[in-house]
């Protein structure tokens, strides 16, 4: 693994100064917004992945959060005037404190009855802001004022200022994996994922760790959700809630590998290359095509090789570079 | 020496089923005492009862002092008590040295003072050839070394050990005995669920034995041995005898 | 006022009586073979497409069609147990979610490009019809729904108590590793209770077309319903997932009734958050952990 962590640093190395160059390389309207797409879904995904991969709770409902995110930062915006880069923190705050009865509720069922009272959960909340016209605008949501440039209420004429944004905010949830993975606790939420009761008989609060996870979780996503509001200049209840969402914070994860660091970036890359190139050779002719397609790579992933495809990267990449050493790092964690 | 376990009226049951009922005994620190008793006798429901899986019905359990009833699994841990379980809970996407560490850093959260202290427990248990192999590829007999090793790397003081010996050759099961004893020199109070009477033998000095729930005696190696309803218990009616003097 | 609450009520049970047929299904699979089956909804939503172009291409009347959709669906349901969930059996929560979560976005989405997202009804000579009971108001599509979809819940249970694979079903169900040692073939116990779960969801879709529309998207409200019938009834409990769907289906009507049109969802989701809260295990659970 050492010859695997020298190269490591120097591939992160040139990844960086390519994705830094990007948009002023490319400079297509069209391509950024892909690329703003990846950035911000892989940056949800890894912030789902920390409590969905690492700990296995399977969330499939994180719009909540979202939501919480972007609605937070709009009223601030809207009504006080507040600028959305203080918004966007306070609207984490308020995510961070709306995980934490959500949690305890939630927590309570295990395995696909917990996933589906987190589905319930984004519900509700979607169902309320869709009846909150007093203070959320309702069903109809709103648009945020547009005024051309300005940096300090998140707004921008170039369109590359929001992918670094998007970039900031991929390489701060990346940051954050990095160091849990690497932590006490990171060993404690694989522990949890994979043996609850085993975890909890060498002596790990799992109720603590799980609702610590989930709060940092919550918190990055409502990062998501601001962000997203500021980019499309948009939000109503179907839209910061919607179901989608959660669907591909998720999906990316397990596509691309549970809980490991890189899994939620080679996922959305994977699924939203094949989203772009769908809709390139398609156009929007066909209403179900994309989500057809994601399901049934899905499924092939599912049923090829569950743990995500960054195992199978992994193996090829180590039979390619130390052949006759077969026994790849399956392990997620090597002590 | 103190009393490391005092398990007063301990009862336990599950819908119509009496797991545990009434049950008393005690563990004076740094002793060994096997708990014994044929299958569905509530051996494992007593462990998950005192590490706090479940909630007895009736009863206490007093550990090293203080009452531990009512207390999750993961403070009963941090109190000192450890087990392993009958079938074995790897964390299989881990490997054995990531397993051991999960465990030693109930002690101390620093990443290097828990890969030292793991890599002991590691090689006490003589699992140090496959530090970085993924547990789920572990065969059976390693799984349960590997169990006994995240146990002890919580450093309890009293330790549960539930049917480690069941499938060893007579090899291992020596190799087994002598873990055991090595953990009793090293001060540790043990309690183990065990079928294979040479091992119960070998390190225990005090028995108890259940049945149906039930503690039905209790005493040495010899005395449990010669008790006409343990016999009766494991073998039925017909196998009770009559000493002979002198036997 | 006790005019409206009984229609209230009334209304309530006999849309209850097809949640319950959907929450049947969705606990039997997961008492049996241990899985959640998301795509549950999706098998209704079949279930309803194949009244709907039997009803219009051959004038065949929903409440007959389920000659065709129970027996179907009973055989998809086994060629997905056999080519699909045998796979992910025992490799956790993850796959198994999300293969069923996978296969419920694929028939959607398959549904939708095949269909449109056009609504497709089937008006029938009882579409409009009711009666009248009292005060209160019957509509006869929904009580023959309700009538059957009770004795479908009926067949079921005495199956299930009286016939040899019901029995080995239970067992299964309650303890697999003993039914195992008495000879019972896991794979096709399991078989058969996909097949019986999605026939019943068949069944629901058929006995909905006369009275309720049909689309891609039709089976998600049905199937989060019955989720939380079936947490609600304990996980499992085939006939705490009947009393559950009924008790839903009033409180869904109660919502509409008091406290606005598309306040039902709301009520639901408030009885799955009240559950989690004081009785985790459902009605028939024991209580926490």
């Amino acid at each position: 693994m050492r010859v695997l962590r020298s190269s490591g640093a120097l591939w992160l190395g040139l990844l960086t100064v390519v994705l830094l160059v990007l948009p002023l390389v490319v400079t297509s309207r069209f391509a950024i917004d892909i690329f703003i797409r990846v950035l911000l879904f892989a940056f949800i995904g890894v912030a789902w992945n920390l409590i969905g991969g690492y700990a296995k709770q399977l969330s499939l409902g994180h719009a909540a959060y979202f939501g919480l995110g972007a609605y937070t930062s709009t009223i601030l915006q809207i009504d006080v005037g507040i600028s959305p880069w203080i918004g966007m923190l306070a609207g984490g705050v308020v995510a961070m404190l709306a995980s934490l009865p959500i949690g305890a509720l939630c927590f309570r069922l295990r395995g696909p009855y917990f996933a589906i009272s987190t589905i319930a959960t984004a519900q509700v909340f979607m169902l309320l802001f869709l009846k909150f016209r007093d203070f959320a605008w309702g069903a109809e949501g709103t648009t945020i004022p547009n005024l051309g440039n300005a940096p300090l209420m998140m707004q921008f004429e170039a369109k590359a200022a929001y992918y670094y944004i998007a970039l900031g905010l991929l390489a701060i949830g990346l940051a954050i994996t990095y160091r849990i993975e690497r932590s006490w606790m990171g060993y404690y939420l694989v522990a949890i994922g994979e043996d609850e009761d085993a975890a909890e008989a060498i002596g790990v609060n799992a109720m603590r760790i799980k609702r610590d996870i989930y709060m940092i979780s919550a918190f990055l996503t409502a990062l998501a959700g601001t962000f997203y509001v500021q980019y499309i200049y948009f939000i109503d209840p179907q839209t910061a809630f919607n179901f989608n969402i959660s669907v591909e914070a998720a999906l990316v994860s397990i596509v691309g590998g549970v809980g490991t660091l890189w899994g939620p970036v080679i996922g959305t890359v994977l699924l939203e290359a094949t989203s772009a190139l769908l809709q390139s050779w398609l156009g929007s002719s066909f209403g179900g095509i994309q989500l057809t397609v994601y399901s049934l790579i899905l499924m092939a992933v599912i049923l090829w090789r569950p743990t995500g495809l960054l195992s199978v990267l992994a193996e090829v990449y180590a039979r390619i570079v130390r052949r006759g050493s077969a026994q790849t790092k399956k392990a997620v964690l090597d002590g | 020496m103190g009393d490391a376990l005092v398990v007063r009226n301990l009862s336990k049951r599950f819908g119509g089923l009496r797991a545990v009922q009434d049950l008393s005994f005690s563990v004076k620190e740094n002793e060994t005492v096997a708990l014994i008793g044929p299958n569905g006798a509530g051996k494992t429901t007593s462990f998950n009862l005192i590490t706090g899986f479940h909630r007895p019905d009736e009863g206490s359990v007093s550990a090293f002092g203080r009452e531990i009833v009512g207390l999750k699994p993961y403070d009963i841990c941090a109190h000192g008590l450890a087990r392993t379980f009958q079938v074995a809970k790897p964390f299989g996407a881990m490997t054995v040295l990531a397993n051991v560490m999960t465990g030693a850093f109930l002690r101390d959260k620093k990443l290097e003072v828990a890969r030292a202290r793991a890599r002991e427990a590691i090689e006490f248990v003589g699992l140090s050839a496959k530090e970085h192999t993924p547990a789920r590829d572990l065969t059976t007999i390693d799984q349960r070394r590997l169990e006994m090793a995240r146990a002890l790397a919580t450093e309890p003081r009293l330790l549960l050990l539930d049917e480690v010996m069941a499938g060893l050759n007579p090899a291992e099961i020596d190799q087994a005995v002598a873990l055991v004893g090595k953990l009793s020199k090293r001060g540790l109070t043990i309690i183990i669920v065990e079928h294979v009477m040479r091992a119960i033998m070998a390190v225990a000095r005090h028995i108890v034995v259940l049945d149906h729930g039930q503690k039905i005696a209790e005493g040495s190696p010899k005395e449990v041995v010669a008790n006409q309803d343990v016999v009766r218990a494991y073998l039925g009616p017909g196998y009770v005898h009559v000493a002979a003097p002198g036997e | 006022m006790l005019e409206v609450l009984a229609q209230v009520v009334v209304n309530g049970l006999l849309i209850g009586g097809i949640y319950a047929l959907v929450s049947i299904g969705v606990t039997l699979i997961f008492g049996v073979v241990k899985i959640v089956n998301f795509a549950q909804g999706e098998f209704v939503m079949i279930g309803m497409y194949i009244s709907f172009f039997l009803a219009t291409y051959f004038g065949i009347d929903p409440l007959v069609s389920l000659a065709v959709s129970m027996p179907v669906l009973f055989i998809v349901g086994m060629l997905l147990q056999h080519f699909l969930i045998r796979r992910v059996l025992g490799l956790g929560d993850m796959p198994q979610i999300f293969l069923t979560f996978a296969l419920s976005l694929l028939l959607m989405n398959l549904a939708l490009m095949a269909f449109t997202a056009n609504y497709r009804t089937v008006h029938t000579w009882y579409s409009d019809e009711a009666f009248h009971l009292g005060e209160i108001y019957v509509p006869i599509a929904k009580l023959v729904a309700f009538v059957l979809a009770m004795a479908l819940s009926g067949i079921l249970w005495v199956f299930l108590q009286t016939t040899d694979m019901g029995k080995a079903m239970r067992a299964a169900a309650q303890k697999p590793e003993v039914a195992m040692l008495m000879g019972i073939n896991p794979n096709r116990v399991f078989a058969v209770a996909t097949g019986v779960s999605l026939a019943l969801a068949g069944a629901a879709g058929s006995l909905l077309m006369p009275f309720y529309p049909a689309s891609p998207m039709a089976g998600q409200v049905f199937v989060l319903m019955a989720f939380v019938a079936v947490v609600l009834g304990t996980l499992g409990n085939v006939k705490g997932a009947l009393i559950a769907s009924l008790m839903m289906g009033v409180a869904e009507s109660l919502g509409i009734q008091f406290v606005g049109a598309d306040s039902g969802l709301i009520v639901v989701f408030l009885m799955l958050l009240l559950t989690l809260a004081f009785r985790p295990s459902g009605l028939a659970g024991g209580g926490a952990r």
